[in-house]
């Protein structure tokens, strides 16, 4: 296992938070904060545009199509019960074997496993629930299939779809620390270095840093949000994300 | 230099299984028992979070945001934040884990009491049963589907958390995985990862039959 | 009749934040052993009356006494085991069985198993509830069983009192029809004294022995039994709840048999023709009546009879227009005029039982009494 040079400068217990904090070298460097944050931010991006992508547009096409209600139903309970650390490290002598090395590729399929649920669940409940009357009103305007399922379906339900992207979102920062477990690094890597050294501010440094990521993704996605969503749709939201089957 | 390119280190060396069961078998209870300890007390936070929140219905919203919100603060950063004050314990683990399932029972409960019919009530309260009577024989049995498949859901996902408990030494099978990754000796590592899926499917499974037996009436609805 | 088994005086109630009271000083007296029906339109408090008599609800002022006692000083759970509780949407418990739902308050009475069990079986039979539906659960019955259920549950620890809210409003015309028939069989045997909540005028002048109408706001307009209240409505807010065809709901409130109805122009079809000949004439008709051994066959037109050799081989137009002494006027009038003749042929359980017309209906009405 790697020693990290930074983590030998050790801080007595329980007074050198802000210190460690506040020292640049914690922040910059090689096995810094930032380059660890980068590391998890880009991990966890890769994992979401590639879940996006494979679980929207067949969410939105089998609720146009009103069709998969059952494969709906049994997501919500595998929604919040994807054992992440478990699969990870199923995967891990399977990803050595095929010569895709220790890492990220474990940590990177495990965390798609558990973004896939909420984003395809929500695209698919919020779609499901577009108001019918609009549909009908929008074929018989002229509409082709095509421009439903785009201009009228998923306009509407895009903030559910957002509902779903944060959730996922949130979860796979969340969960993705467990990576320095498993052989790999980013944020996680001070709480698993704490732990090992006995450590209580690299702990508590780390922990932190992990929450304050969580909590920054949430807001990050309510921004983005904010920024392509038009008011008139969001306000759809409330109605909706409080139906049964949609997580958030 | 990497074991695990050698073929010294298949996936599952089943002799290690054999010869290990005693700590196979330690890890599983111990698993059992975080998963047990942090339900048990998840349901009890729960029931009485939901049972505010169901007397005092402006305060639900702020009841289910709570657990929602906990529910999303990193394990390993929660595990971490709390090794100061509960140090590498059992209520180190059992605490987070407890407070992950908040948000599925929580909503579960809350569910399952609202889904009883208000004219069940009404006939309840107009034949002279008193409010626990009525809770106990009427409501609490009504809301049991909803609030079994929270159990469920909850089990699952607990189960699967608690094998990162293993990073602060507790963790049941997840030490296992650790302990094969430190190694790089895959078969520890194997066994306890599918240990813990096959133990979330078993509970699963179970609390799904027991629920299906204590709800008879909802058969037909289920089915 | 006019022992008084629940009055009502003065009865206010005011709802936190409302501005006017849904039920305004409302005095009634309801007799012991009959059927009272309160109707009104929305808004009139008549289900916030019957939610005050058992106690879901308490006035703000004013008094409820039932047997003379002040119901407000009886403690809340042993006045409402004594009042069956019947509503809309029955409420029944999904997770208990028929049984179960039926034996209710006898176990919270701490009745033996056994007579609980024996409550039960005569109480689905008086219902008319199969004895292996008694093990099913309620979703799996159909909305008139269900409700069927939800009588026998009301009834169960036999209370003299029975609070009835809308209690047919949620089934089809055909079963609401029914279940107004089998609560009509029921009381003539128990004898309850029922206080119904609807908004169907004609449900009220079917099932009612006394109707209370009423206003907005739970002011009574007119307290009457059906007759009196459709032929002569007290206010004006009265008539126009009744509508223009009141006269034509009296109809429901008479049976074919109070008329004084006649044998008309009928024959055996053993008869000769030319008594036949003779009958019409006499009776001005185009139509004769043809029995066979005291059963009603048919009818045979004037043209026929005059070139018939004998009357059994007339041409018979069948169905002949039927009706029962028990059918009420208005039933009456309907199969007449669905029909092709102007009279209804009455079935006495497969005897002839005489003829009554749309004449004999009309005059019917001219009288308040039957």
């Amino acid at each position: 296992m790697i020693a990290l040079p930074i983590a030998q400068a050790a801080v007595p217990r329980g007074i050198g938070l802000l210190e460690w904090l506040g020292d640049l070298d914690t922040w910059l460097g090689p096995d810094g904060i930032l380059s660890s944050g980068l590391d998890t931010v880009t991990l966890c991006a890769a994992v979401m545009g590639t879940g996006i992508l494979l679980a929207l547009p067949p969410a939105a096409l089998l609720a146009h199509l009103r069709r998969g209600e059952l494969t709906a139903t049994a997501l919500v309970t595998l929604g919040r019960a994807v054992p992440t650390f478990a699969v990870a490290a199923l995967l891990v002598p399977v990803a050595l074997r095929r010569g895709w090395g220790f890492e990220p590729w474990p940590i990177f399929l495990a965390l798609l496993l558990l973004a896939l649920p909420p984003l395809y669940l929500n695209t698919y409940t919020a779609i499901r629930h577009v108001d019918q009357g609009t549909v009908d009103a929008a074929r018989a305007m002229g509409f082709g299939e095509r421009s439903i399922l785009f201009r009228v379906e998923f306009a509407l339900a895009i903030s559910v779809v957002f509902t779903g992207i944060r959730v996922a979102a949130v979860q796979v920062v969340a969960t993705e620390p467990i990576r320095a477990f498993l052989g790999g690094d980013g944020l996680g890597r001070y709480v698993r270095d704490g732990l090992g050294q006995n450590n209580e501010t690299l702990i508590i440094g780390g922990a932190l840093l992990i929450a304050a990521l969580a909590a920054t993704t949430s807001l990050v996605v309510t921004l983005l949000e904010r920024v392509t969503v038009p008011h008139g749709v969001r306000r759809l939201r409330l109605q909706t994300a409080s139906r049964r089957g949609s997580i958030g | 230099m990497i074991p695990a390119l050698q073929a010294s280190n298949p996936i599952v060396r089943w002799s290690w299984f054999v010869d290990e069961w005693d700590q196979i078998q330690a890890a599983l209870v111990q698993h059992l028992e975080l998963t047990l300890l942090a339900l048990g007390l998840g349901l009890l936070l729960s029931a009485t979070l939901a049972a505010v929140a169901l007397r005092y219905e402006r305060g639900a919203p702020s009841i289910t945001a709570g657990a929602a919100a906990f529910y999303t603060i990193p394990s390993v950063a929660l595990f971490g934040l709390l090794v100061p004050y509960t140090g590498l314990s059992r209520a180190t683990a059992v605490l987070p884990l407890a407070g992950y399932t908040l948000l599925i029972l929580v909503t579960a409960i809350i569910d399952g009491f609202r889904s009883v019919p208000a004219e069940v009530r009404e006939a309840a309260s107009g034949m002279g049963m008193s409010s626990r009577r009525r809770l106990l024989t009427v409501e609490l049995p009504l809301a049991l589907p909803y609030v079994i498949t929270g159990i469920r859901i909850a089990t699952v996902s607990t189960v699967g958390l608690v094998t990162v408990a293993a990073i602060i030494g507790q963790g049941g099978l997840g030490r296992l995985i650790l302990d094969g990754l430190r190694r790089t000796f895959w078969t520890p590592m194997t066994i306890g990862a599918s240990l813990s899926i096959l133990l979330a499917l078993a509970l699963d499974l179970l609390i799904y039959h027991a629920g299906a037996a204590a709800t008879p009436w909802a058969r037909r609805r289920r089915a | 009749m006019t022992e008084s088994a629940i009055r009502l005086l003065e009865l206010t109630k005011l709802f936190d934040g409302a501005g006017e009271p849904a039920v305004t000083a409302l005095t009634l007296d309801i007799p012991r052993g009959s059927i009272v029906a309160l109707i009104g339109p929305s808004g009139c408090g008549k289900t916030t009356t019957l939610r005050m008599i058992n106690r879901l609800i308490e006035p703000t002022s004013g008094r409820i006494e039932i047997d003379g006692e002040d119901a407000s000083l009886r403690p809340v759970a042993e006045l409402r085991r004594g009042i069956g509780y019947v509503i809309q949407e029955v409420g029944l418990f999904p997770h208990q069985t028929v049984h179960q739902n039926i034996g209710t308050v006898p176990r919270m009475l701490r009745w033996e198993r056994a007579r609980v069990d024996e409550r039960v079986a005569e109480l689905a039979g008086l219902v008319g509830l199969e004895p292996e539906q008694l093990g099913r659960y309620p979703d799996e019955l159909s909305g008139g069983q269900q409700q069927r259920v939800g009588v026998a549950r009301a009834l169960a620890a036999d209370p003299p009192v029975l609070l009835m809210d809308e209690p047919f409003g949620a089934v089809d015309p055909i079963v609401r029809a029914r279940l107004q028939d089998e609560l009509l069989a029921l009381q003539e045997r128990l004898r309850k004294t029922i206080v119904l909540v609807t908004h169907d005028i004609d449900e009220a002048v079917k099932v009612a022995d006394r109707v209370a109408v009423l206003n907005v706001g739970g002011i009574l307009e007119q307290y009457a039994p059906p007759d009196e209240l459709l032929h002569a409505p007290a206010s004006a807010f009265v008539e126009e709840f009744l509508g223009d065809d009141r006269e034509i709901r009296r109809l429901a409130l008479k049976r074919v048999g109070d008329l004084p109805f006649e044998q008309g122009p009928v024959l055996d079809i053993g008869r000769a023709p030319a008594e036949a000949r003779a009958l019409l004439d006499d009776a001005r008709s185009e139509w004769i009546g043809l029995t066979s051994g005291g059963s009603f066959v048919g009818w045979a037109h004037r043209d026929h009879v005059e070139e018939a050799a004998t009357l059994a081989a007339l041409p018979r137009e069948l169905p002949a227009a039927q009706v029962r002494a028990s059918s009420t006027l208005r039933e009456a009038m309907e199969v007449i005029m669905n029909s092709r003749t102007s009279v209804a042929v009455i079935d006495d359980g497969g005897r002839f039982g005489g003829i009554v017309t749309l004449e004999q209906i009309r005059s019917g009405l001219a009288g308040r009494d039957a």
